[in-house]
Parts: C-alpha cells; sequence; structure tokens
C-alpha cells in the first residue's frame, strides 16, 4: 500500500515535471515542419589528399561557418555528416541561392603576374574578354530596383552570331549542337579566361596573404570595388610583385578560383618602390551583392578543398504548418479511436491504460525537449509508431490479466500474475524493436535517424509506463474495494461460476 | 496445470491454406517488381521517387482563390519549353522539355519534376513560371534538388542498416530462444518487406506511385514490428514449455496461437487506427507512407499468426 502510493507521488511528481519543461523549453520544429531551406554539401578530395578525413572535414567546416556567420543568416547550423558530408540548415530561408554560391565556392584567392614574352596573345584575349563579359552582362534580367530608384539602362552591347562563331573557332573549340547563345558566350568566356591564366606566372600572393577584406562603392555608376588588407609579408610581395610589371604593360591578374577575375597594368609611376602600403582593390565591377559575397569568402578564408552542393531542400512556412496541422489532427484521432477501443474492450483496466498512455505521450514530449529531438515527419511518424508498441504493452498485460481471472485467480492476483507474465514478451518485443533503432541510427542517414531517435525514446518510455504507470494506477484503484469488482474487469459470463 | 489446454482455434488446421495465401501473395509481388523492371519507363523493381534518381522537384501553390484560370498539364509543359535557365559554370543549361507536371486540388497547385537544378535557375524558372501562370504564394512553394550521387548513397545506408538490424534481431532470437526460431523469424520479416514491396510495385505499374526515402522508412519499420509480433508468439510457446511440459510441437503451436490469438489481432487494430487516421486526414505527404506501413502490418500480423508459428513444427522435426 504504502509503496504504491510511494510510486503514485513519483509518476504524479515526473508527470508535473514533464509538462513544466514542454512548456517551458519547448518544442524544435524541423524544416519539414516549419519551413525554410537546407543544402547539403560534399567536400570532394583533391590534389594530393584521395579521401576527406574527419580533421579535413572540421576545417572545412571552421571555414564554412565563418562566412554563415558573415552572410548573417538567423539561427542557422551546419552540422557534419558522415566522413565528407556538411549539413546546413537555414529556418526561415525561403531562397537559398546566395547561401549556395557563397558556399560553394573554394574562394582560393591568388596574384600572379603575367610572365614576359606574352604581351600579344594577352592583347588578343583581353578585348574579347571584355566584350563577352558585357554581352553577357546585358542578357541577363536587371535586379528589381530598390526604393524607386531606377537603374541605368544597360548599354548596349553586341556581338553578332558571325562574330561569336568566328571567336569560338578561333579558340579551337567546337560548340554543342543546339546551344543557347548564353550557352556559347559562357563557353567562350571560360575558354578566355584559361588561356589568360596560362599566361600568369606562378602564384605571387595568396589568400593566407591578407588580413581582411572590404568593399566601397566606386565614385562613378553603382558597381563597387573590394578592397584587400595585406599582412606585413603579403604587402611585401604585392610591393615586389607590383615593381617587377611597373611600366612593362603586362598585367597583374588576380585569380579566384583558377578564374582569372580582375587584370590590371601597373603604369611606370611605380617602378622604383612597387605599391607600397599594403593595400589593395579589386576593380571587377561588381554589384553590391557580389562585392558582399566576395568580402565574405575573403574574410573567411578559401576552403582547404573544393565543395559541392548535392542537395538542396526548400520548404514554404505554410506548407510546413499545414504538415504539421494535419499530421497532428491524424495522430490525435487515432488515438482517439484506440481510446475509446481500449475502454471498451478492457474496461476499468482500459481507462487506466488511457491515462497512463496519456502520460507516456506527455514523457514522450518531455524527452523532445530535454534532449532536445527536431521534430520532424518521419520523427512523427516514429512516435505513432511508438504509441502502437505502448498500446500493445497494455494489450498483452489485459490479456493475460483476463486469462488469469477466466481461469478462477482472485482479482489482486490475476493483476499480478498478469504483469508477471506478460513482461517477458514486453520485453524480447522492445529489445528487437530497440536493436533496429540502433542499427537504423548509426548506419542509417538524416532521415531515418530522425525517425529512429524517436522510436527509440518512445520504446524505452513505453516499457517505464506499462509496467510502471499502469500497474501502480491499477494496484492503487484496488485500494478501494468499490472498484474491486471482477465485472469491471470481464463481462459476467465469461467469469467462471464460481467467482461471479 | 498438467492438463493440456484445448484450444478453440486450431492454427495447424488451416496451415496449407495461410501457406498458400502466402506464396500467391509472393508470386504476385515478384511478378509486379518483374513487371516494374521490364517497364521500359521505370526499369527497376519499385518506380523510384526523386529521393533515389536525383533531379529538382518545384512544389508551388497559386496565389488566388477561385478566379485562377483554368490550366492544364500540357499548357504548364508548353511554357516550360520555352523557358530559357541562366548557364552555370561548367554545365549547359538543362532542357526542361522532357518535365513531369502533376496539377493538384483542382489546378490551383503544381508540382514539377524537371532535370536537377542550380538554385538559382530554379529560381529564375518560378520567376518565369509566374509571370506566364500568374501570382503564386511564396509560402506555398517547396522546392527540393537532389544530387544523383545521394540517392545511392540513401539506398546503400537503409540497406546496410536494414540488414545490420536483421543479423542483430536473429542474433538476439537465436540466443534467448533458438536458432529455427531466428531462421523463421527472419523468413516472415522477408514475407512482409517482400509483400510490401510488391504492393508497391504494383501501384507503381497501375497509379504511378513513386517510393522515396520515407518508404524506405516504412520497410524498416514493418521489418521491426513484423518481429516484435512473431516474438510475442515464441515466448508463449516458450512459457507453456515450463507450465504444461512437453507437448508435440503441433499441440504447442495450436495453444500458443489460440492464446495470443486476441493480442494479435487487437495489437494489429490498434497500430492501425493511427495509420488510418493518418490516411484519412493526413496530409498528402505521408499518405503512401501511411499506406505502406498499413500493409505491411496487416501482412506482418498474417505472416505472425499464420506463417512462423506453423512452420516451426514442420522445421523442428528435422
Amino acid at each position: 500500500m504504502a509503496r504504491q502510493q510511494g510510486w503514485f507521488a513519483l509518476i504524479l511528481a515526473l508527470a508535473i515535471a514533464a509538462g513544466a519543461l514542454v512548456a517551458s523549453f519547448g518544442l524544435q520544429l524541423g524544416l519539414d515542419l516549419r519551413g525554410g531551406s537546407q543544402l547539403t554539401l560534399q567536400v570532394l578530395p583533391a590534389g594530393a589528399i584521395r579521401s576527406v578525413d574527419h580533421e579535413q572535414l572540421e576545417a572545412v567546416k571552421e571555414v564554412l561557418e565563418r562566412r554563415i556567420n558573415g552572410l548573417g543568416v538567423a539561427e542557422s547550423t551546419l552540422q557534419t555528416v558522415g566522413n565528407d558530408q556538411l549539413v546546413l540548415q537555414l529556418p526561415g530561408e525561403q531562397d537559398p541561392t546566395r547561401a549556395a554560391k557563397v558556399l560553394g565556392s573554394t574562394a582560393l584567392l591568388e596574384f600572379r603576374s603575367q610572365r614576359p614574352g606574352t604581351e600579344r596573345e594577352m592583347a588578343n584575349l583581353l578585348p574579347l574578354k571584355r566584350q563577352a563579359e558585357a554581352v553577357l552582362a546585358s542578357r541577363q534580367p536587371r535586379p528589381q530596383p530598390v526604393n524607386g530608384q531606377a537603374s541605368p539602362p544597360s548599354p548596349k552591347v553586341d556581338l553578332s552570331a558571325e562574330d561569336l562563331a568566328k571567336a569560338l573557332r578561333g579558340l579551337g573549340l567546337t560548340v554543342p549542337a543546339g546551344s543557347s547563345e548564353a550557352d556559347q558566350l559562357k563557353l567562350l568566356l571560360d575558354a578566355v579566361n584559361q588561356r589568360i591564366v596560362a599566361l600568369y606566372g606562378p602564384t605571387a600572393i595568396a589568400g593566407k596573404d591578407l588580413v581582411t577584406a572590404g568593399r566601397q562603392q566606386q565614385a562613378t555608376g553603382n558597381n563597387w570595388d573590394v578592397t584587400l588588407k595585406f599582412t606585413p609579408q603579403g604587402g611585401d610581395n604585392f610591393a615586389a610583385l607590383t615593381q617587377a610589371i611597373a611600366g612593362t604593360g603586362r598585367v597583374l591578374g588576380i585569380v579566384l578560383d583558377g578564374r582569372s577575375i580582375s587584370e590590371a597594368t601597373v603604369g611606370p609611376e611605380f617602378k622604383s618602390a612597387g605599391i607600397t602600403g599594403g593595400a589593395a582593390t579589386i576593380t571587377g565591377n561588381f554589384s553590391a551583392d557580389e562585392a558582399h559575397d566576395l568580402e565574405v569568402q575573403l574574410r573567411g578564408g578559401s576552403l582547404p578543398l573544393p565543395v559541392k552542393v548535392i542537395e538542396q531542400r526548400s520548404i514554404g512556412p505554410s506548407l510546413g504548418a499545414e504538415n504539421i496541422r494535419t499530421s497532428l489532427s491524424a495522430a490525435l484521432a487515432g488515438l482517439a479511436l484506440v481510446a475509446v477501443f481500449m475502454v471498451v474492450v478492457y474496461r476499468l483496466p482500459g481507462m487506466v491504460a488511457v491515462l497512463a498512455l496519456s502520460l507516456y505521450a506527455l514523457f514522450n514530449l518531455a524527452m523532445y525537449a530535454l534532449i532536445p529531438v527536431t521534430l520532424t515527419l518521419p520523427g512523427i511518424a516514429g512516435f505513432i509508431l511508438s504509441v502502437g508498441m505502448a498500446v500493445d504493452a497494455n494489450v498483452l498485460i489485459f490479456e493475460r490479466l483476463k486469462e488469469e481471472l477466466r481461469s478462477g485467480n482472485t482479482l489482486i492476483r490475476s493483476i499480478d500474475t498478469g504483469f508477471a507474465l506478460a513482461f517477458s514478451s514486453i520485453f524480447d518485443g522492445h529489445v528487437t524493436g530497440l536493436i533496429s533503432c540502433a542499427a537504423l541510427f548509426f548506419l542509417g542517414t538524416g532521415l531515418v535517424k530522425g525517425f529512429a531517435v524517436t522510436l527509440a525514446i518512445g520504446l524505452l518510455l513505453s516499457l517505464f509506463t506499462a509496467l510502471t504507470c499502469t500497474r501502480t494506477l491499477l494496484r492503487l484503484l484496488m485500494t478501494y474495494p468499490a472498484l474491486r469488482r471482477p465485472t469491471y474487469f470481464l463481462p459476467a459470463r465469461q467469469l467462471p461460476s464460481a467467482v461471479a | 496445470m498438467t492438463v493440456a489446454p484445448s484450444p478453440r482455434f486450431r492454427i495447424n488446421r488451416h496451415r496449407r491454406l495461410a501457406w498458400i495465401g502466402s506464396i500467391v501473395g509472393i508470386v504476385l509481388s515478384l511478378v509486379g517488381m518483374a513487371l516494374c523492371w521490364l517497364n521500359p519507363t521505370i526499369r527497376a523493381p519499385l518506380k523510384p521517387g526523386l529521393d533515389f534518381t536525383g533531379g529538382t522537384q518545384i512544389q508551388l501553390e497559386r496565389a488566388c482563390d477561385n478566379s485562377c484560370g483554368g490550366l492544364t498539364t500540357s499548357q504548364v509543359q508548353q511554357q516550360l519549353a520555352v523557358i530559357s535557365l541562366p548557364p552555370e559554370p561548367g554545365s549547359r543549361s538543362p532542357n526542361l522539355s522532357g518535365s513531369v507536371v502533376q496539377l493538384l486540388d483542382g489546378g490551383r497547385s503544381l508540382t514539377l519534376r524537371v532535370p536537377a537544378l542550380a538554385s538559382e535557375q530554379s529560381k529564375a524558372l518560378v520567376a518565369q513560371l509566374e509571370a506566364q501562370i500568374g501570382p503564386l504564394s511564396p509560402a506555398g512553394t517547396a522546392i527540393n534538388t537532389i544530387g544523383p550521387t545521394l540517392g545511392s548513397q540513401l539506398l546503400r545506408s537503409s540497406v546496410i542498416s536494414l540488414l545490420v538490424s536483421f543479423a542483430a534481431i536473429a542474433l538476439y532470437i537465436t540466443f534467448t530462444y533458438s536458432g529455427v526460431f531466428a531462421f523463421l523469424a527472419l523468413l516472415c520479416l522477408a514475407h512482409d518487406v517482400l509483400f510490401t514491396c510488391g504492393a508497391f510495385a504494383w501501384l507503381g505499374l497501375l497509379a504511378g506511385v513513386e517510393v522515396d526515402s520515407l518508404f524506405a522508412v516504412a520497410l524498416i519499420t514493418v521489418a521491426g514490428y513484423s518481429v516484435t509480433d512473431t516474438v510475442v508468439v515464441y515466448d508463449r510457446i516458450r512459457e507453456q514449455k515450463k507450465t504444461i511440459g512437453d507437448l508435440p510441437m503441433v499441440q504447442q503451436v495450436d495453444v500458443a496461437v489460440d492464446a495470443t490469438l486476441t493480442r494479435s489481432l487487437y495489437t494489429s487494430l490498434t497500430t492501425l487506427l493511427p495509420l488510418v487516421g493518418l490516411l484519412l486526414f493526413g496530409g498528402s505527404s505521408l499518405f503512401w507512407f501511411a499506406m505502406a506501413l498499413s500493409i505491411g502490418i496487416a501482412v506482418g500480423s498474417w505472416s505472425s499468426i499464420g506463417l512462423a508459428p506453423t512452420l516451426l513444427p514442420v522445421l523442428s522435426r528435422r
């Protein structure tokens, strides 16, 4: 008797604590339930590195974290998955375009000077590059004007189809059949850039020589420049590099991820000492966003290994809210039916079971808030399934209880034997379930993992509630003589005549 | 307690029927998967969805109530064919003419399946489509892009985790019961999983239903449920050996199945109730998931009542 009351007090305390936990911490909803974007990045091995190890993955993550902070997205999370993947979640963010672009590029910055004796070739390539860039830019849809400021009309530039074909042929390129003008221009630009980079000497200054990067608007027009500040060593190198080419007409190339993004000549006035002061400006005619993104990338440092965006999911908030509302109402409707079923079939213990199962649901939510578990659709599915298992545990116990009553045992004895006999099958069922969960959790991917976590929590709690809550509540009720009637457990015709 | 109880329901009297039912079901499932494999548009035992094939799926909701103009899939397809997308470095603009378009809710929302797009390209596609078919509600938009490598990775990790969990469960049953029990539990499990796959192969053939990663989760769940269900009968047989002593195996099984029959049916029913709730009221995203689970759980209780126990005497005799 005292023992039952002790257990009852414990269960009551747990229930109150669980309620408080859920109320104060709240539940974390996954992106599929609240809307947002998720990007999966694959780290690719490059150069001497054949396979990506944990250390390199962490190094990549560190750089990406700096870039994400630079972008200023609230509440984003970046997690490593497996040996060579990173998952970035951007709650509430509908348009991951920019994040994908900023995160996906290596941002390996190099300053290289043109090799002597390549002046003629460069003189052919540079105008072609300018022209192709200008035509491509004029084909892009202009961004929406901000604050009513109309953007200036793009300059009228054109490259006739014949000239384009001639230029492509001149570079020895074959155009795939059916490609659009934009595709051909891209092809041309890629090839020209490759040729330009091939004319450069070795890397003189790299991203590691930078202290910081910034941006500033050009004095005329809407374009932006990206400013760089070098370390003392980097500043010396920069001075030496500019001194070497000053007044020669050869260009200083700024190469980002193997693409030449800016080519500049250095005037003869720098012949004596080079450009000193440890600072430089990239005049790449960037838009405000492009300049900002490049600044973020340069500040964050270059990635030790290239990454590729392999998965991208984004879901609107109303779709997420709709999902959770319908799933929730479905689960509740099903559970209401289960409750009705239990009370009809098992009578008094059925009611006890419904109470115990309600506590079970509350404990589950408390565990989700405590661990914390991010609830996703598969997670909800795992929860619904674990409710099925919890109900099964009660069914097993009550069937045993009925059997004992039918064979003529007393009520109290039947309850105890029912619990004792049902235990082994409940235990085996739950253990096999937990074994599956362990395998799914340690070997499965994101979706499957979420399912395994909620199912495992559900199974562990179900062992507790079926064997403790249901039992304690039932025993407590049996201390009231008015409730100690076998007909509250079984229809009278099923009872052995001796008892009835 | 030494008197052998006489069961009301003797499962072994009906075992031929149970076996025939299962064999017919398995053959139908295999035929369905074979037909899927031979189908030139599927070429796989089940019709793979976006999660396994890779590509971009765009879900759009039109921002209009009843004023929405009528929309047909061929109209949208024609509009898609003329859309030009900004090219990505190193690759050509994808060709959208082969896209799959699905209209939902009487043309109010639509789903597009196109080759894998970079996020800028999908943005451009939505913007250009919006110009054609009228305003879209940004809150109802979902864009998923999955690289082709991710699908095979998902498949591999699902299959590996499934096999490992099978092996671990078999080990557990071998230790707590015996090897024959473990073998039969796995046989039933394979039966249930195959049955569910077969049903979805037919659904894929006849109704174009695709399997996604949630289907993999459903299969794993069916497997776990199947074992739990079977173990309850095993537990009863083990217990009877202690209480009523050694009986011939056939009788042993009859008594155990009879005693656990109510429980098995009730449990299947109570598990199916929330799933039926999901089928009826749940969002479209969970419909086929709930369907796979319902089929698997129904078949699971069939095999744990009719298959595992009746095969036990046959195998134990040897």
